[in-house]
């Protein structure tokens, strides 16, 4: 199982979303995406995309207006 | 093959960063416990679906209610809460220790409060399904309005959220159809909101109707509505529908756990306490009579101060009261109770001549009976023997003429043990 971390730092919706949307059809399931974002709309899109796609999703908050949305790929 | 997760300890869990969550974490944070909060979406909850909050005491300009619990949230940092944001996975409630896990931890609390509140509820009609959310069919006039500028919308609902909502809406929308279940002229919503809709030119109300089947392709198209009584179906042309007929609560991962009412929602006394001692629920997932941020946040108080008050008689009725290095004497009493104020001295006395062989405690119920009930007292004042951590026996009013004699304590002590009295 492996762990892909994808840098979307500096990048507005919706790019964060197509890029982790891409990225996941790269992985097998129980591999983990963490996409790395600033932009705080890809905070909104990009879980309520992985969560209707039926991933599990956690958000973390590493700095100030920075976040990683971890996602496992479930199915 | 599964990761393995990643075991954190916590005082108290709440679970959902609503209005009640998040001032059940600021009033556990206050009193120093380590607490963290989970929220599987963003924090705020359902608050943040309305436009503006008219009637939350002391916001009088009827701000955002993300602009409110925002405040909460920032309230909840100062305090040193933690935050998580994902879905708990499932709750283990049984033992003293609670376990409330995630995807990737797996969380270890003495206490955790419930306050998962609850979500839009739908129709049921045929193929809402494919056109929840983003395909046309809203829960959330402040987040969508603005993409209706200009068109024709439909809401579906007569309370207080429909109409607010749906003359929200006319700001955007040319005309706002709104399909009202009762009778002409009847509404769920308060008096000010339904005759404020009935003169705005913009509405216009479909009478004695419930949506019957959404239609369309990739997106919304068209709403058949059915009139009740004449049984008449009536085709909506309309891209976009609000729906707002209620609210389910978030429950399903407590089933079978955590006691409900028959519609699922969780049942607490004025204590916000569950079935389960030291399982408190808060906000919009109790059983209740009324659902504002200002009750959330009233429930919310309750239930952090409660998860302090259990956490801390966990701790005095383990570590003092259920010693185990000598014999105990535990003095159960009411303060403001006068007969049970006199009897002090008898113990006093009494602790005084065993000089340190027995461990001597006073226990006041005027606050919180927490102490008592775990120690299985229903009267006072009572006196209970202990030995090797363990009861031995209960004593009520009446064993003797003056109340509790002291030859009984001896008597009793014995009998626990032998040796104790030499």
């Amino acid at each position: 199982m492996k762990e892909v971390i994808l840098d979307c730092f500096g990048e507005a919706c919706p790019i964060p979303l197509v890029k982790a949307q891409n990225a996941i059809e790269e992985l097998e399931i129980g591999d983990v995406l963490i996409v790395q974002i600033d932009h705080s709309c890809a905070m909104k899109n990009v879980p309520e995309w992985a969560t209707k796609a039926g991933h599990n999703v956690e958000i973390e908050e590493v700095d100030d207006s920075e976040w990683e949305v971890i996602i496992e790929k479930a199915k | 093959m599964t990761r393995e997760k990643q075991v954190e300890h916590y005082d108290v869990i709440v679970i959902g960063g609503g209005p009640a969550g998040l001032t059940a974490a600021i009033y556990a944070g206050r009193a120093r416990l380590n607490t963290l909060l989970i929220e599987k979406a963003l924090i705020g909850g359902l608050a943040t679906y309305t436009n503006s909050i008219e009637n939350y005491s002391g916001f009088p300009n009827g701000p955002k209610g993300e602009y409110i619990t925002n405040e909460m949230k920032k309230q909840a940092e100062e305090m040193g809460v933690k935050f998580k944001l994902t879905a708990v996975k499932s709750v283990d409630f049984e033992g003293d220790e609670k376990i409330v896990e995630t995807f990737r931890n797996k969380f270890i609390a003495k206490s955790v409060i419930i306050a998962t509140g609850g979500r839009p509820r739908t129709t049921g009609a045929q193929n809402e399904d494919k056109f929840l959310f983003d395909k046309g069919i809203s829960f959330c006039a402040t987040c969508d309005a603005a993409a209706n500028t200009g068109k024709h919308v439909l809401v579906i609902g007569s309370g207080d959220a429909a109409i607010e909502e749906g003359m929200f809406l006319t700001k955007f929308a040319d005309k706002v159809s709104v399909s009202v279940i009762h009778d002409e002229g009847k509404m769920d919503c308060n008096e000010i909101a339904r005759e404020a809709a009935m003169a705005n030119p913009k509405m216009a109300f479909i009478w004695n109707t419930v949506v019957d089947s959404f239609e369309g392709e990739d997106m919304l198209e068209r709403i058949n509505l059915k009139n009740l009584k004449t049984k008449e179906i009536i085709p909506v042309e309309t891209d976009s529908c609000f729906e707002f007929i209620g609210y389910l609560p978030n429950t399903e991962i407590f089933q079978e756990k955590v006691k409900m009412s028959g519609s699922q929602y969780i049942i607490t006394n004025e204590r916000m306490e569950t079935n389960y001692p030291g399982v408190f629920a808060c906000g919009d997932v109790r059983e209740k009579w009324l659902k504002q941020v200002a009750t959330a946040v009233g429930d919310g108080a309750i239930a952090g101060f409660a998860a302090e008050k259990y956490i801390a008689e966990t701790e005095q009725f383990e570590e003092i009261l259920m010693q185990n290095e000598k014999p105990g004497l535990i003095f159960v009493y009411n303060a403001i109770d006068p007969d049970s104020r006199k009897f002090l001295s008898v113990i006093d006395s009494y602790e005084k001549s065993k000089q340190g062989a027995i461990a001597v405690n006073r226990v006041d119920v005027y606050k919180s009976t927490g102490l008592a009930d775990r120690l299985g007292v229903k009267n006072y004042p009572a006196v209970v023997i202990t030995h090797e951590g363990r009861i031995s026996s209960i004593l009520y009013e009446g064993i003797c003429e003056e109340g509790f004699c002291t030859a009984t304590f001896d008597e009793l002590f014995k009998k626990a043990c032998k040796d104790c009295n030499k």
